[in-house]
């Protein structure tokens, strides 16, 4: 029988078959980067406008910068403040300090999901087996980053400009286009650091601890850097150290643009190099391939659970203690200064704390411990929700094993490290604080560390209440009452805001301990909600079909 | 009435508008091996995601061993042993690790049987299962089934990404579970494999299941394919009865017979055969009659009548 001769050659789907790649990871990268960029732009509008709604006068702005403006504490938290007695200098030193550790954590790990992930996930091998090469495929994922990176700039930078038109701010528009550049520089330098990492780690989990570990030692330096003298230099080896150095609006510092686009610029050309040589799924690093078998917690779904989280767990415990750490041991000269000054403590009063020196002080920054406790919180919710997507809990539930019961060994082990980090949190700080002589008791650091456990148990429970009837929305929903909450509670009571909308922040339930004492009967309730939200969502669990990606 | 390994009863699922599986009767008896074939999308695996209690049924039940599927699932599984047909397992787990793992969720576990399915299947539990092939993983989670000596195995494509060896390998420790008294319900749709290895084959067809039979009975209803190679002249078989189909090739005839093949042979037998060669139709056979008259009504055996 004759063959029949093709009738017609393939035809051309779209334009550019090379560029598949490019648009894929644009698309996604470009939808993260405008979520964000509403949140930075959320951020920089709030706190221009809430310091001006708060300190009306010179006068207080004035007080209000001799207070910040020579605090060696806050210059570590946040970096050095300068002409804070403007409405301009604050927001820039502000946004600054917090947006770029934020947009250096969204970089890493959009960079790693859209790579690494990618790849462990298995699409990026049917992308490369097509027209193109695994270095191509990689510039292209790149560009892609990169337009992520710009939706990110250019949401920030219509914002700011559009605020600082407002008389009372005053930034004009070419500081207001640099100081969106200063706000992305971290968030481009770490999408570069998480394609890097990519290429040298085994998995998507390694590549964003990788990534992870050069960020915390970045801030570390520059922490360093801003709060020891005759180690200001070490601020010019640190990507953070640059982004300070940038000092947008007050000095604008264009040179301090050279390390960070020769930064970025040597990691995306390594990152194309390696991805050329190295095979596909395999890693540059040695991945460890075979590994004695430990099965000692492999008897049952809690035990796997425990195996399966550990490794998250245990780093987010050591940050959440290295924190913890470094805040006592700020916390005396912190408050000193705090209650040497009215219009500080004026300033603190607003974010609903009272109290003297050193309390006062942790009662404001136990808030960034509760949002750290909050994010495991939603990550085990997230990893949950990953296990039933990626089809291995199927490899349970054929067995003779109860949704509820693999559900169960999940939220114990993830209620288990939330208390563990919670206590941590409290020792490490009265660590560090009796290092400095604080005299804050251990007793009232304990309970201010068992009171941040609670905030993270209402997220949990949002997260297996969407596990239950929305599986898809999981992450949404866990991440988004975390930076929901986060963000109300930080500007809602710079700006006033309506006491309905500041009841939706779970860090606004919170009692700011130690400033004050914990309000137990809160945080019961609080557990209570979340608890019975993990039941619901529980047996919604066990009444569903199972649901893939 | 004796209590079946698989009993469904108006089974069905809808998703939005598609009717995945329709109204699916089916019984499976303790010890019998049972192939279930259908192109890809035909349902197999919602049958199968139902059986197994994964997803929840629109209409009608499911059965395993007298347990209910969704009410009584954690009992049921206690008999069943299931390998999927894309093996998604813990990346950062060893594959000792693993078959540890799900060998204490199961319950019971033959080690020596595991010992000697590991070498059957060469394959090395110390590696970690993000460095495993797609082939290696689908060996790790049949073993981790096969250990079990579950009383019914369920299987889904199991045999994906196996290599010859090894899909004999695979057939081998089929035939020894059947000696063993085991119940298996191979989904599949390499058509070699069921035929070796089934008792009963079931066809589905977008969600209807529309033939069940054993294979003597589906070729039974079908028809029987004679190849005669004469010596002198070509007598015309066009009219004899029950014979469809006639090919001439030279000196050679093709034909297809339907039910007794005695007016055949009788005027064959009053020429000079050469050669006369008959053959039953290849499950390929079957199966493409019934995918093939796509224009057949549904439900209705295409070649029955």
């Amino acid at each position: 029988m004759p063959v029949d001769a093709p009738t017609r050659a393939p035809t051309r789907e779209g334009r550019r078959p090379g560029a598949v790649v490019a648009g894929l990871t644009a698309r996604r990268a470009a939808r993260s980067g405008l979520l964000w960029g509403y949140v930075f732009s959320l951020f920089v509008a709030s706190t221009a406008l809430g310091y001006a709604a708060t300190y009306k006068t010179q006068t207080a702005r004035d007080h209000l910068a001799a207070t910040f403006g020579t605090n060696a504490a806050i210059d570590a938290l946040i970096g050095p403040a300068h002409q804070i007695q403007t409405v301009a200098g604050f927001t820039a030193w502000r946004s600054l300090g917090v947006l770029s550790i934020v947009g250096a954590v969204w970089g890493l790990l959009a960079g790693s999901r859209l790579l690494r992930g990618e790849e462990d996930a298995g699409r990026w091998e049917v992308l490369v087996a097509g027209q193109t090469t695994r270095r191509r495929a990689t510039g292209q994922a790149l560009v892609g980053l990169g337009a992520g990176a710009a939706t990110l700039w250019t949401l920030t930078a219509i914002v700011t400009t559009v605020v600082g038109r407002s008389a009372k701010v005053h930034i004009e528009a070419g500081q207001a286009l640099f100081f969106a550049l200063s706000l992305v520089a971290g968030a481009t330098m770490f999408l570069a650091v998480g394609a890097l990492s990519s290429q040298l780690a085994a998995t998507r989990r390694q590549a964003a601890a990788y990534g992870g570990a050069l960020l915390g030692l970045s801030y570390a330096l520059r922490l360093v850097a801003d709060s020891t003298s005759g180690f200001g230099w070490l601020r010019w080896v640190s990507p953070l150290g640059w982004v300070e150095e940038l000092e947008p609006v007050v000095a604008q510092r264009a040179l301090a643009l050279l390390p960070i686009a020769g930064f970025t610029a040597a990691l995306v050309v390594l990152t194309v190099w390696l991805a050329g040589r190295r095979d596909l799924g395999a890693s540059v690093l040695p991945d460890r391939a075979s590994a004695l078998a430990r099965t000692r917690l492999l008897s049952g779904t809690t035990g796997l659970a425990v195996r399966l989280a550990r490794p998250t767990l245990v780093g987010w415990a050591a940050a959440i203690a290295l924190f913890a750490l470094v805040i006592g041991f700020i916390a005396k000269a912190a408050g000193t200064v705090i209650t040497s000054s009215s219009s500080a403590e004026h300033a603190i009063a607003r974010l609903g704390v009272s109290g003297t020196g050193a309390r006062l002080f942790l009662g404001v920054t136990f808030l960034m411990v509760a949002l750290l406790v909050a994010l495991v919180a939603a990550g085990q919710a997230v990893a949950a929700r990953t296990e039933e997507a990626e089809g291995q809990l199927d490899n349970l539930l054929v067995r003779p094993v109860h949704r509820a019961s693999w559900l169960a060994g999940r939220l114990v082990v993830t209620a288990t490290a939330l208390v563990i980090s919670g206590g941590l949190a409290g020792l490490s700080t009265w660590l560090g604080a009796t290092s400095q002589h604080s005299h804050v008791g251990l007793g009232d650091l304990v309970s201010a560390g068992a009171n941040i456990v609670p905030p993270a148990v209402c997220v949990l429970g949002v997260g297996v209440l969407a596990l239950g009837f929305w599986p898809r929305a999981v992450s949404t929903a866990a991440y988004g009452l975390v930076a929901w909450s986060f963000l109300v509670d930080l500007i809602g009571g710079l700006i006033g805001l309506n006491h309905w909308v500041l009841d939706t922040s779970v860090f606004h339930q919170m009692a700011p301990a130690p400033a004050v004492s914990v309000h137990w009967s809160t945080d019961a309730v609080m557990v209570a909600i979340g608890v019975a939200m993990a039941a619901v969502g529980g047996l919604a669990l066990a009444r569903r079909d199972l649901q893939g990606n | 009435m004796d209590v079946k390994a698989i009993r469904t009863e108006g089974l069905s699922k809808r998703y939005g508008s598609v009717d995945a599986l329709s109204d699916l009767d089916l019984e499976v008896a303790e010890g019998e091996v049972v192939g279930y074939l259908g192109p890809n999308g035909a349902g197999k695996t919602t049958t199968i995601r139902l059986l197994l209690g994964l997803i929840r049924p629109t209409r009608g039940r499911a059965e395993i061993f007298g347990l209910d599927s969704q009410r009584q699932a954690v009992e049921a599984h206690r008999r069943v042993a299931y390998v999927a047909g894309e093996a998604n397992l813990w990346p950062s787990l060893t594959g000792a690790e693993t078959l540890h793992l799900l060998g204490r969720v199961q319950g019971r576990v033959d080690s020596a049987y595991r010992d000697e399915l590991i070498g059957r299947f060469d394959f090395d539990p110390s590696k970690k299962v993000r460095a495993y092939s797609k082939g290696n993983r689908q060996k790790l989670i049949l073993i981790a089934a096969l250990m079990t000596r579950a009383d019914l195995l369920v299987l889904d494509e199991p045999t994906s990404g196996l290599d010859p060896l090894m899909e004999q390998a695979f057939r081998h420790s089929v035939h020894e579970a059947r000696e063993q008294g085991q119940t298996i319900f191979l989904s599949s749709h390499i058509l070699s494999e069921v035929e070796a290895l089934c008792d009963r084959v079931g066809i589905l067809r977008d969600g209807v299941l529309i033939d069940m039979g054993t294979l003597a009975e589906l070729r039974h209803l079908s028809s029987l394919t004679v190849e005669a190679t004469f010596d002198g002249s070509v007598p015309d078989l066009s009219r004899v009865p029950g014979v469809s189909s006639v090919e001439y090739d030279g000196r050679v005839v093709r034909c297809q017979v339907r039910g007794s093949v005695e007016p055949l042979l009788q005027v064959l037998a009053a020429s000079s055969v050469h050669e006369l060669l008959s053959r039953e139709p290849s499950l390929e056979e079957l199966f493409l009659a019934h995918y093939g008259a796509s224009t057949e009504p549904e439900g209705k055996p295409p070649n029955a009548g």
